[in-house]
């Protein structure tokens, strides 16, 4: 995609930017806003569900356009909540609704493949699905607790911990899930060719995509905005 | 070479001015003989299995697609050779069996030409997607949950090579994490579920 002239503005309609970008869909569900919108232009929409219209932008820039990187100077303390918000809706999605479509598809999958296949698949994706819940926890029980209380109270209670360690043990969910990917994709036996092959990978693929413009969220968006709010909270003290 | 003792070469340059003037050097050469000259790889034809030499200007080949030259022209087993215009990371060249600047005078670029085909027979490219008899046996060690320095110690190599094999690996099956190698060596036989 050519990112400067497609790069979205207040004044496009919502309804284009999907036409622009399918998967933007997943934002607007995740943000609550409702279809139906008609002509409603970003602004607009985003007035209407107290949403920042900055920060929605920016969302949906990062989205689509891989090399767009977000001023996040024009940000304030209110939207790292909206933030926090986001990513918080989006691991809930992704616990309680994508996973659980993979795990059925691969429980359907490796019902009809060999023994030996089947308990290689079955462990791998177990591990997979238990440390990136882990992941996810480790942000909801840590990260956002330790940025809301830098919000609600400065520094002083978050002194031993800082956003820098969250960006250090950041570790890549991704590999796994691409692993995964290229074992059904090239490596299982060809006789599994069944309808459910195909349809699980369309449904990695998806959740792939996802979860890398979920971590590009968190390095282009949080991390920084966070980084950003603990300098300014040291050179008060 | 071929059967009129000829190495041909393609040429795939942009700017015209550059293409011509390789082409003349070339063609005062009883060696080498230019089949085609092409301005980018859009036309490039899978079909020329029996050229010998690809010579190639690294601009014309997508950013992202830099690391990965050979894929980017159907996997070709002909000798890459790049025509650098400006200065490239040390990365992008290493695909490269020889590297020849604008500077270059005709004897350099002829001698690099030679250069390049000798390395490239000795290198052959015809296995590049599939593991060698080395990688099979460290991708086996690593399954088995070997670090890499017990597969260093175990193979009398240095760890910067395990590293580099692993690289290696990864790249050519797309797996990265030790328990995704682990599926495809019991998968593949390499090792047995009892192991696992």
């Amino acid at each position: 995609m050519d990112n400067k002239e497609t790069i979205y503005t207040k004044r496009m309609k919502v309804a284009d930017l999907l036409a622009k970008d399918g998967s933007l869909l997943s934002i607007l569900q995740r943000l609550e806003i409702k279809l139906g919108f008609g002509e409603a232009t970003v602004a607009e929409a985003c007035t209407r569900y107290g949403i920042s219209t900055e920060l929605f932008l920016m969302i949906c820039n990062i989205y689509s356009h891989k090399d767009y990187m977000p001023d996040v100077n024009t940000l304030s303390e209110k939207d790292i909540k909206s933030i926090t918000a986001y990513l918080h809706a989006s691991h809930k999605y992704y616990t309680t609704v994508s996973f659980p479509s993979i795990h059925n598809r691969i429980h359907n999958l490796v019902k009809e493949i060999d023994e030996v296949s089947r308990r290689l698949i079955d462990k791998f994706y177990d591990d997979y699905d238990t440390e990136v819940t882990n992941h996810f926890r480790y942000e909801e029980e840590v990260v956002f607790p330790y940025i809301e209380s830098l919000i609600e109270n400065g520094r002083e209670n978050g002194k031993k911990y800082n956003i820098a360690q969250f960006e250090h043990n950041h570790s890549n969910i991704n590999e796994k899930l691409n692993d995964l990917k290229n074992i059904i994709i090239k490596y299982l036996n060809e006789e599994y060719s069944s309808p459910l092959r195909f349809e699980l990978l369309g449904e990695i693929y998806n959740v792939e995509n996802d979860l890398s413009k979920h971590s590009l969220i968190e390095n282009k968006l949080l991390i920084p905005l966070v980084e950003k709010l603990e300098n300014s909270n040291e050179q008060g003290e | 070479m071929n059967k009129e003792n000829k190495y041909k070469i393609i040429l795939i340059e942009p700017s015209e001015i550059v293409a011509a003037g390789i082409a003349s050097i070339i063609a005062k050469q009883p060696e080498f003989s230019l089949v085609q000259t092409l301005s980018n790889t859009d036309y490039y034809n899978a079909a020329n299995s029996d050229i010998d030499i690809i010579i190639i200007n690294p601009a014309v080949i997508d950013y992202n697609e830099r690391l990965d030259i050979r894929a980017s022209l159907s996997s070709t087993t002909a000798a890459l050779v790049a025509l650098t215009h400006s200065s490239y990371e040390e990365k992008v060249l290493r695909q490269y069996d020889e590297c020849i600047g604008i500077y270059d005078n005709a004897a350099r670029i002829i001698q690099k030409l030679k250069s390049a085909v000798e390395e490239n027979a000795q290198n052959p490219k015809s296995d590049l997607n599939e593991l060698s008899a080395r990688e099979r046996d460290i991708l086996t060690a690593v399954a088995k949950g070997l670090t890499n320095k017990e597969i260093a110690d175990e193979f009398n190599i240095s760890i910067y090579t395990v590293i580099s094999h692993r690289r290696n690996i990864s790249q050519k099956l797309g797996i990265n994490s030790i328990p995704g190698l682990t599926v495809y060596a019991i998968m593949n036989k390499l090792i047995d579920i009892s192991d696992f």
